[in-house]
C-alpha cells in the first residue's frame, strides 16, 4: 500500500483525481500481481492475435475468391447482349459504337477488351469434348488470366491469328499436341454450323484444371471472319486494384451510357456465389472477435474483481479521505483498460510476427487440401491478408470491451461504503456477517 | 476460514490423511467463499463447452449428410472401374460383362445397390444448333431407385423408351430443344469411326450443378451400348453403401468380389473435392476450438493462482497442524473438478436445449439466392440437421477437465514448496 502516499497530496480540492496521476496509480496497481497480470496479458495477447490471424486467413481467402472471378474473363464489369447469358451465342452480339472507347476515361481503370465468345465442340482424331471458343485480341488480355497464363508453344500473334490456344486439360483429354490440327463446330452468324480445322498454336496452364477444360483462345478477328459477323459478345472492363465500390458504379453507370439497351453486369452479379462468399468474410471478423473475447471475458472479469476485491480497506480508506466513488470507478477501469492496451500491443506484434512468415503465401498442396480450394475459387498457394481497417476495428472493440468489462468490478468497489470497506475486508456480505458476530477472523 | 478450522479435527487421523467424502465436502464449501470467481470460472468453461459441443454436432450432422447428398447424386458411395479411366477417361476402357456384376455387387452384405453405367462424349444436335456433352448410358429403373438425379426432373419424364434422352435443362436451353424434340448424338466410337444416336427428349433436369444441367444427357444403357459398340461394357459400376462416412468392411467386401483388372474406388477418390472441404472445415474449425479452450483454461490458471495467493495463511495453518501438502493439492483439484462441473453441466444443458429441437426438426440456411446456388453448386443438402453424438457431448467437456486440472494442478503445486510458518505470516 506504500504506493498510496503520494494520492492523497495530490488530491484537489472536492476530491477530484487529475486523470495523468489516476493513470499513475492503476500502472503501478498493476505492477502489485505481476504474475496474475502478466498471465491476463498473455491472455489478451493470445485473443488478439487469434481474432487478428484468423481473420487474415479470411481475408486472404475472401481477396484470393475476388481476384480469382475477375481474372476468369469476367472483369469488374461486363457488357453483354440481352439474352446473351440465358442463352450464350453470336447471335445475341452487338456492334462496339463508333466511338468506343470513349467516356471510359477513369484513372481507376486498369483496361478493357471485347471478345467474341461462342460454343463450339473441339474434335481431335481421338476425343469430342464441347468449350467455350474465345475470340480475343491478345494485346488487351492482360485484364484476364490469359495474359498471365504459361504457354507451352506459342501464344497468339494478334486479333488475326488463326490458330487456337487450347487449355492443358483439354489437350491431354483431346489426346492431341502443339501444332496438330482439331476441328472446331459452331454456329455462324446465319444459324448454320461452321465446322473449321485449326492449328494449335499453343497450351496455357491456369491455376484451375476447370479452366484449362473449358476455354479455347483464338484472335477476335478472325473467328469474327469465321462466323460472317462484325460483333461481339461482350465487353469486360477491369478497375485497378485500389478501385472501390464507387469506382465500379462509376464505371458501370459510363458503361450504361455508351451501350444504351445492353446488359452492363458488376462481377457482384455475374458470380453470385463468389460474391456471397465476400460478403460473408465481411461478417467473420465479428463471429471471429464475439467467440474469442467472449472466452476471454470471463477471465478479465475475474482477474479486476479480485483486483478490486483485495483492496476494498485500501480503497475504502480512499474514500474516507475524500476520493470521490466517480474516482474509483475511474481507477479500476483504467487499470483494466491499460492492461488491456498492453496485451492488445502485445497481441497486435504477436499478430504481426506470425503473420510476416506467412504472407508470401501458404502452399495448401503440402495439405493435400487444392480441391476443395479449386472448388471454392481459389488456387492452391494462399496468401493471407491483413488490412488496417482490419486491425484498427479489432483494436478499438478490444479496448470497448475492456472497459465495458471492467464497469462491473469498479460498481462493486463503488458499493460498498468506506466505513465497510475500511473495517471489513470482504465486502458487504463479509461485514454484515462479522457483525452478527460469526467467526470469520479479520485478518 | 471456518472451514479450515472443520478440517483441523478429522485430520486427528493417523498419518493425517483425509478421508475424499470430507475433502470434496471442503472442497465444495471453498468454492462458495468467491462466488463471483467460482461463477465466472465455470461461466468460462461453460460458454467453450457451449460453442464446442454446439459447432461439433452441427458440424457432425451436415458432413454426414452432405456426404450422402453429394454422393447421391450420381457418383455413389463406391465405384469400379477400369484400372486407368479415372485419370484418362477413354471410350474403350470398359469393365466388361457390367450388368451382370452390378447384379452380383448389389446381393453383398452392406450395400444397398448397384447399378451400371457407361458414357460417352458426344456432339449433341438439334437441327442447326450443336453443343458438346457427355451422354450417359444407365439402368432407368436403378438409376431412379439409387440417386437423386432422376428426381429434379423438371419436365417429361425419366427415360420412360428405349431412345429417350434426359437432358440438363441448360443443355436442353442452348440447344433450343423441349419434351418431345428430336436430338442427335454424334460420337467417336472405341473402334475409330463416328457412333451416332437418334434421340427424343423425354425429359429435362436442373440440378443445380452448372455444369452437369449444361453437359449431361442420359440415355438407356442399352442404346449408348449399341451405339458405340460397347456389347455389355460399362464404364462405371456405381455403388451405394449402408453408409458412406465408415465402410465397416464393405469395401473390402466389394474388392473381393471384383474379377481381377478392376480397380475399386471410394468417394473420397471420386469426389476428392468434398472430402477436402469436410477436412478444410474441420481443420480452421479446430483452431478456434483450440484457441477457446486455451484462453477458458488461461484464466481458470489465474483463477486458481488467485486463490492460492489468497489463502497461503490458511494452508499455512493447515500444514502447521498436520495436513500433508498433497491434501491441499488434493483438495484444490477437487475445487477444480468442482468448476468444471458447473461449468460443464451449463455448457452442456444450453447446448442440448439448443441442439436437440434443431436435430429433429432441421433448420434451412438464410433465404438467399447466391447462397441458394452456392449450396446446390456444392451438393449440400437443403435442410441441415445437427447430430448431438457422443463425440459432440464428449470430447470438449473432457478436453475442458484436463485443461481445468492442469490449470488448478500449476498454482497448486506451490503449496508443497510452501513453509508453514512463513505461509502463516504471509500478509492476504
Amino acid at each position: 500500500m506504500s504506493g498510496y502516499a503520494p494520492t492523497q497530496q495530490a488530491t484537489s480540492p472536492g476530491g477530484r483525481l487529475p486523470l495523468r496521476l489516476l493513470a499513475q496509480l492503476a500502472w503501478r496497481n498493476l505492477g502489485r500481481h505481476r504474475r496474475r497480470n502478466g498471465m491476463l496479458l498473455g491472455a489478451i495477447a493470445l485473443a488478439v492475435a487469434g481474432v487478428l490471424l484468423l481473420n487474415t486467413m479470411l481475408r486472404g481467402m475472401e481477396g484470393e475468391i475476388r481476384e480469382v472471378v475477375l481474372d476468369n474473363l469476367t472483369g469488374h464489369v461486363k457488357v453483354l447482349g440481352q439474352g446473351y447469358l440465358a442463352d450464350p451465342g453470336i447471335e445475341h452480339g452487338f456492334q462496339l459504337p463508333a466511338d468506343w472507347p470513349q467516356g471510359l476515361g477513369s484513372e481507376e481503370l486498369f483496361g478493357w477488351a471485347a471478345r467474341l465468345r461462342v460454343p463450339a465442340v473441339v474434335m481431335s482424331e481421338r476425343e469430342t469434348r464441347g468449350v467455350e471458343l474465345v475470340g480475343v485480341d491478345p494485346r488487351r488480355e492482360d485484364i484476364s488470366f490469359l495474359g498471365r497464363a504459361t504457354v507451352t508453344g506459342e501464344r497468339l500473334a494478334g486479333t488475326d491469328d488463326r490458330r487456337l490456344l487450347l487449355g492443358r486439360a483439354l489437350l491431354e483429354q483431346l489426346q492431341t499436341a502443339v501444332g496438330r490440327r482439331v476441328v472446331l463446330v459452331t454456329q455462324g452468324a446465319d444459324g448454320r454450323a461452321r465446322e473449321v480445322g485449326y492449328r494449335v498454336a499453343g497450351v496455357y496452364e491456369s491455376d484451375f484444371r476447370a479452366l484449362e477444360k473449358v476455354f479455347a483462345f483464338t484472335g477476335a478477328a478472325a473467328l469474327q471472319q469465321t462466323l460472317g459477323t462484325n460483333a461481339v459478345t461482350e465487353v469486360s472492363v477491369r478497375l485497378a486494384r485500389a478501385a472501390d465500390d464507387n469506382a465500379q458504379a462509376a464505371t458501370a453507370s459510363a458503361l450504361a451510357t455508351a451501350f444504351a439497351d445492353l446488359a452492363v453486369l458488376p462481377w457482384q452479379e455475374l458470380a453470385p456465389q463468389a460474391a456471397a462468399m465476400v460478403a460473408m468474410a465481411d461478417f467473420g471478423v465479428f463471429i471471429y472477435f464475439a467467440v474469442v473475447m467472449g472466452a476471454l471475458v470471463f477471465g478479465l472479469i475475474n482477474a479486476m474483481a479480485t483486483a478490486v476485491m483485495e483492496r476494498v480497506r485500501e480503497m475504502g480508506m480512499l474514500r474516507a479521505v475524500g476520493m470521490r466513488p466517480g474516482a474509483v470507478v475511474a481507477q479500476v477501469m483504467l487499470e483494466c483498460s491499460l492492461i488491456m492496451a498492453l496485451g492488445v500491443a502485445l497481441g497486435l506484434a504477436v499478430a504481426l510476427a506470425v503473420f510476416a512468415t506467412v504472407a508470401d503465401g501458404i502452399d495448401l498442396r503440402a495439405f493435400d487440401l487444392d480441391k476443395s480450394l479449386e472448388q471454392l475459387g481459389m488456387r492452391a498457394n494462399f496468401i493471407p491478408v491483413l488490412t488496417v481497417a482490419d486491425v484498427v476495428l479489432v483494436v478499438v472493440m478490444s479496448l470497448a470491451l475492456g472497459a465495458v468489462a471492467s464497469l462491473f468490478p469498479a460498481l462493486r468497489a463503488v458499493r460498498i461504503p468506506p466505513l465497510v470497506a475500511l473495517t471489513g475486508g470482504r465486502g458487504e456480505r463479509g461485514a454484515k456477517r462479522r457483525q452478527r458476530g460469526a467467526t470469520d477472523k479479520a485478518p | 476460514m471456518a472451514e479450515a478450522a472443520a478440517v483441523a479435527q478429522p485430520s486427528a487421523q493417523p498419518r493425517s490423511l483425509l478421508p475424499l467424502p470430507l475433502l470434496a465436502r471442503v472442497a465444495w464449501r471453498n468454492l462458495g467463499r468467491r462466488r463471483l470467481r467460482t461463477a465466472m470460472s465455470a461461466a468460462g468453461i461453460g460458454f467453450a463447452i457451449l460453442l464446442v459441443s454446439t459447432f461439433t454436432a452441427l458440424q457432425t450432422g451436415v458432413y454426414g449428410a452432405w456426404i450422402d447428398t453429394a454422393t447421391g447424386v450420381m457418383t455413389g458411395h463406391w465405384q469400379a472401374q477400369h484400372p486407368a479411366y479415372q485419370d484418362d477417361p477413354r471410350i474403350a476402357d470398359v469393365v466388361p460383362e457390367g450388368t451382370a456384376l452390378a447384379a452380383r455387387i448389389a446381393k453383398l452384405p452392406g450395400v444397398v445397390g448397384a447399378t451400371p453405367r457407361a458414357e460417352a462424349f458426344a456432339l449433341v444436335s438439334a437441327g442447326e444448333r450443336s453443343f458438346g456433352g457427355l451422354v450417359h448410358g444407365v439402368l432407368p429403373g436403378r438409376e431412379a431407385e439409387l440417386f437423386s438425379l432422376p428426381a429434379r426432373l423438371i419436365a417429361g419424364d425419366y427415360l420412360p423408351r428405349e431412345d429417350s434422352a434426359y437432358l440438363g435443362a441448360a443443355l436442353a436451353a442452348n440447344l433450343g430443344v423441349g419434351v418431345g424434340d428430336e436430338i442427335v448424338a454424334l460420337g467417336g466410337a472405341p473402334e475409330g469411326g463416328v457412333a451416332a444416336l437418334a434421340l427424343t427428349v423425354d425429359g429435362i433436369f436442373a440440378s443445380g450443378q452448372a455444369e452437369l444441367d449444361r453437359s449431361l444427357l442420359q440415355v438407356p444403357l442399352a442404346a449408348l451400348q449399341q451405339a458405340f459398340g460397347l456389347g455389355d461394357g460399362a464404364h462405371r459400376i456405381v455403388i451405394n453403401a449402408e453408409t458412406g462416412d465408415g465402410d465397416g468392411g464393405v469395401g473390402a467386401a466389394i474388392a473381393a468380389a471384383l474379377p481381377s483388372g478392376v480397380r475399386l474406388l471410394d468417394w473420397q477418390t471420386l469426389m476428392p473435392q468434398i472430402e477436402q472441404s469436410i477436412r478444410f472445415d474441420r481443420i480452421t474449425a479446430d483452431m478456434i476450438y483450440w484457441l477457446l479452450m486455451l484462453l477458458v483454461a488461461l484464466s481458470v490458471v489465474n483463477a486458481f493462482m488467485m486463490t492460492v495467493f489468497e489463502r497461503t495463511p490458511e494452508f499455512g495453518m493447515l500444514l502447521a497442524i498436520g495436513m500433508r501438502p498433497t491434501a491441499i493439492v488434493g483438495m484444490l483439484l477437487l475445487e477444480g473438478v468442482g468448476v468444471w462441473a458447473l461449468g460443464a453441466l451449463c455448457g452442456l444443458a444450453l447446448c442440448v436445449a439448443v441442439v436437440l429441437p434443431l436435430q429433429v426438426v432441421g433448420f434451412a440456411l438464410p433465404e438467399n439466392e447466391a447462397l441458394a446456388a452456392m449450396n446446390e453448386q456444392m451438393m449440400m443438402p437443403e435442410r441441415l440437421h445437427p447430430a448431438l453424438g457422443g463425440k459432440a457431448l464428449a470430447q470438449a467437456p473432457l478436453v475442458m477437465l484436463i485443461g481445468t486440472l492442469f490449470a488448478a494442478l500449476v498454482p497448486a503445486l506451490r503449496v508443497r514448496r510452501m513453509r508453514p510458518v512463513e505461509a502463516l505470516r504471509a500478509e492476504e
